[in-house]
């Protein structure tokens, strides 16, 4: 055989290897995250429950209530609020607290009663300072 | 100062437009005298960035308030050496340090070839040159450093000082983050070079070696200077960031990465190339391709247009960045293209069993990393335009895609040095191969025998092994030769042997990085981790570790305030260390920070985060990873400037008729 159709022939089988490896990383649900503000994610409905997802909204002031290892917040944009109940590992700092002005992204799933609960926690506050207050 | 340092900088942009226009001039007419006064442009061009840059220096150090960027990055209690270095803490001075860096380069450029390549020269300063016109227009126009504090007065705008500056953010506080952004920078500046020779290759024709013979080592230095500035971007992530990793393929560091990939494939493709006069229009390509790549990271990293937890804010950057992306990729693809029935190799490939099929092997699997790391990066965008969602991918995404490739190309490191140039006999193979395929399986069963049962840690162990054994034996082999014939002990036939061929060993000498570096990624298939709320007294456990907190402090400095445990750690019973974890809050930038400890072995780290306390306040919580192997991250990225550096060194000639040589 001519070695420039095995050489073809070896690299089609590499490009489709890698195809395949994308394709079947797609459809695990754990690498697939939806990103959606606030009010998108009311326009969604009963479609968000199934999806992961990275919403963006403004903290509430005043609305984080700590209670022990729990931590519930609602995040705000425009007239739409969403409340969050934290359900990560990682220990969330006090410097999250009720007198920051900060833009928040939680990472998480939608549950009954319209409460998200959010497994992670990015915080961006209103200078440049931007926190990560979970891994993964 | 600040008005200095600002016409300063104003002045780069008609300079940079003058020098870009006189060198095309020079390129056209070549006439001797435009390309003396194009050269001559390149060199203002430089002096007037640097005292622009010193000028900012100097506004930094002596705290001028009045200054945006200063009192947005500094204040009055920081330490002179960190004022100094906040000149590339934020977007407006790190895109100065970005356009010094190119005027730098071109600078020695238009120097180091002031004698020679008269042809290419002329269109080397334009492309960088040209460059530069873009990136003075962001600096001067988009995001000056040099911007005063305004306030709003009713209807009239006037300036004003802070008392005090809000600080340089904490999370840059560290070693590795001070030198990783010039180190990264470099790098990717540095990829203009070849570029800019390729293109003036492509404009005049003469498309011979001459362009790869002057830039190979600025090709090499630019490659060095990407993978180092990668992992000290990892290196901080790990120490500074406190969730136990160092990659996690986030947009920014996804950015840094594509040009390496592009230009790693490059430095191996181009030796074909200089063999056998194959893959030219593929070479250039490849250089095309990682100087639009370096670009677009820069884009990436500041248009805001993908979410990171390191980017910049929404700069404003963005379309600037998308229409010269833009020219320049229709440019240089343009220009390609019109050339392409120059670029007709002069050989065809033989066999798929030799040094060029390797080659191409590996060129492809470089490609297909390229292409899957910035689909994946860029995954948001292209999803949000054809379905109206923005889907980001995770890490297991990039994980599933990227392990077998970077397992491939490690497999082709071992093997491909070994094929010979056209054709390698199944006996040769035999000969070559045969010990350390057997010696790997062995090794694997050695690994089972052990209880090891993740697959690909086996595999990339396995590898590991194989690949290590090729290089030692090319080595062994080599001095063996060489001490026969000159009868030198072997160290010194060692030494000669690399010495003469820098190039190769250089080349060796990395892959062994590589290698090392690959265990140390291998090691995360063996993390654990925990995590404990403390009071002073309490004990916890992880594996074979047991920790006990003997003390809760408290302390406060100019700077921060702060918060630490000391942490007694055992091993089987017997105390090993007293670790120190930290936080801090600072009060200038009103910024938390977590200062992690970290136990460090060559088997694994332990890592040790104090992230917060309890809400009652007695007590801390914290955080423990055992991450083995990452030590060999770090050994191996040494040891890979090392090899790089070795490979620069010019080969050592002998000389035959004795004597002084």
């Amino acid at each position: 055989m001519n070695n420039r159709i095995k050489f073809i022939i070896g690299s089609v089988v590499i490009i489709l290897a890698v195809i395949v490896l994308a394709v079947q990383g797609m459809q695990e649900d754990t690498s697939m995250s939806y990103s959606k503000t606030v009010s998108e994610l009311k326009l969604l409905g009963d479609r968000a429950r199934a999806m992961n997802l990275k919403i963006s909204g403004d903290l509430k002031k005043g609305s984080i209530v700590r209670n022990n290892m729990d931590l519930d917040f609602v995040i705000t944009e425009g007239n739409s609020e969403l409340q969050i109940h934290y359900i990560g590992s990682d220990p969330i700092p006090d410097t999250f607290n009720n007198e920051m002005d900060a833009e928040v992204v939680v990472s998480g799933k939608l549950v009954d009663g319209g409460v998200f609960n959010a497994e992670r926690i990015q915080a961006k506050c209103a200078s440049k300072y931007e926190a990560d207050y979970s891994s993964n | 100062m600040a008005d200095l340092g600002n016409v300063l900088l104003y002045s780069l942009f008609p300079l940079s437009i003058y020098t870009t226009l006189v060198a095309l001039a020079a390129g056209i007419t070549k006439r001797q005298g435009l390309l003396v006064a194009a050269r001559r442009g390149a060199y203002s061009v430089f002096a007037v960035t640097t005292l622009s840059v010193l000028s900012l220096v100097y506004l930094l150090v002596t705290s001028d308030f009045s200054i945006e960027y200063v009192a947005s990055n500094t204040n009055q209690s920081l330490p002179l050496f960190y004022k100094i270095v906040a000149l590339w803490a934020g977007h407006n001075g790190s895109l100065l340090l970005w356009t010094w860096i190119i005027t730098i380069f071109v600078g020695i450029v238009a120097y180091q070839n002031r004698h020679k390549n008269n042809d290419l020269m002329p269109y080397v300063i334009f492309v960088m040159a040209g460059t530069t016109v873009f990136f003075s227009v962001l600096n001067v126009f988009i995001s000056n450093p040099f911007d005063t504090l305004y306030q709003d007065l009713g209807n009239t705008l006037q300036e004003f000082a802070v008392q005090d500056g809000r600080g340089l953010n904490p999370l840059l506080q560290h070693p590795a983050m001070i030198i990783h952004p010039p180190v990264l920078f470099i790098g990717y500046v540095g990829t203009v070079v070849p570029f800019a020779f390729a293109i003036a290759a492509l404009i005049t024709g003469k498309l011979g070696a001459g362009w790869i013979h002057t830039t190979r080592r600025w090709a090499l230095t630019t490659w060095g200077f990407l993978a180092a500035g990668i992992v000290l971007g990892g290196k901080w992530a790990y120490v500074e960031l406190g969730w136990g990793g160092y990659w996690a393929w986030d947009p920014v560091e996804n950015a840094s990465l594509l040009p390496w990939l592009t230009a790693t494939a490059y430095l191996h493709s181009v030796m074909i190339q200089e063999r056998k006069g194959m893959l030219k229009v593929w070479n250039m390509a490849l250089v095309i391709a990682t100087y639009l790549l370096a670009v677009f990271g820069t884009f990436l990293t500041r248009s805001g247009i993908v979410s990171s937890v390191h980017a910049f804010a929404n700069s404003g950057l963005g379309p600037a960045f998308a229409v010269f992306l833009t020219t320049a990729t229709l440019f240089s693809v343009g220009l390609l293209l019109y050339r392409r029935k120059d670029l007709k190799p002069d050989e065809e490939m033989q066999s798929l069993v030799s040094r060029e099929s390797g080659f191409l092997f590996n060129n492809l699997l470089f490609l297909l990393a390229t292409i899957a790391v910035l689909w994946g990066t860029l995954f948001p965008v292209i999803s949000e335009l054809f379905t109206g969602d923005q889907i980001t991918v995770g890490p297991p995404w990039f994980n599933n895609i990227m392990i077998p490739i970077g397992l491939a190309l490690l497999l082709l490191t071992g093997v491909g040095p070994l094929l010979a140039w056209r054709h390698t006999s199944t006996e040769t193979l035999k000969r070559s191969f045969g010990w350390p395929i057997l010696g790997s399986f062995i090794f694997v069963l050695v690994l089972l025998g052990f209880g090891v049962n993740d697959g690909w840690a086996i595999g990339s162990f396995a590898i590991s092994f194989f690949v290590t054994w090729t290089i030692v034996v090319e080595f062994i082999k080599g001095a063996g030769v060489r001490r026969k014939n000159s009868g030198e002990n072997f160290f010194k036939a060692l030494y000669m042997l690399s010495r003469k061929n820098t190039r190769r060993y250089g080349g060796y000498i990395i892959h062994l990085a590589i290698v090392l570096m690959f265990m140390g990624f291998t090691g995360n298939a063996f993390n654990s981790e925990t995590r404990a709320e403390v009071g002073e007294g309490d004990t916890f456990t992880l594996d074979s570790y047991s920790f006990k907190t003997l003390a809760i402090n408290s302390a406060e400095t100019e700077n921060y305030s702060s918060q630490s445990l000391e942490l007694e750690m055992s091993k089987k019973g017997k105390v090993v260390d007293t670790l120190h974890p930290e936080r801090r809050y600072y009060f200038a930038s009103e910024q938390p920070s977590t200062e992690v400890d970290i136990y460090s072995t060559m088997r694994e780290d332990i890592y040790i985060v104090l992230s917060g306390a309890s809400n009652d306040g007695e007590k801390v919580i914290v955080q423990v990873y055992r991450n083995p192997f990452v030590k060999f991250v770090w050994i191996g990225a040494w040891l890979l400037v090392f090899g790089t550096l070795f490979a620069m060194v010019p080969n050592l000639r002998e000389s035959k008729a004795g004597g002084q040589a």
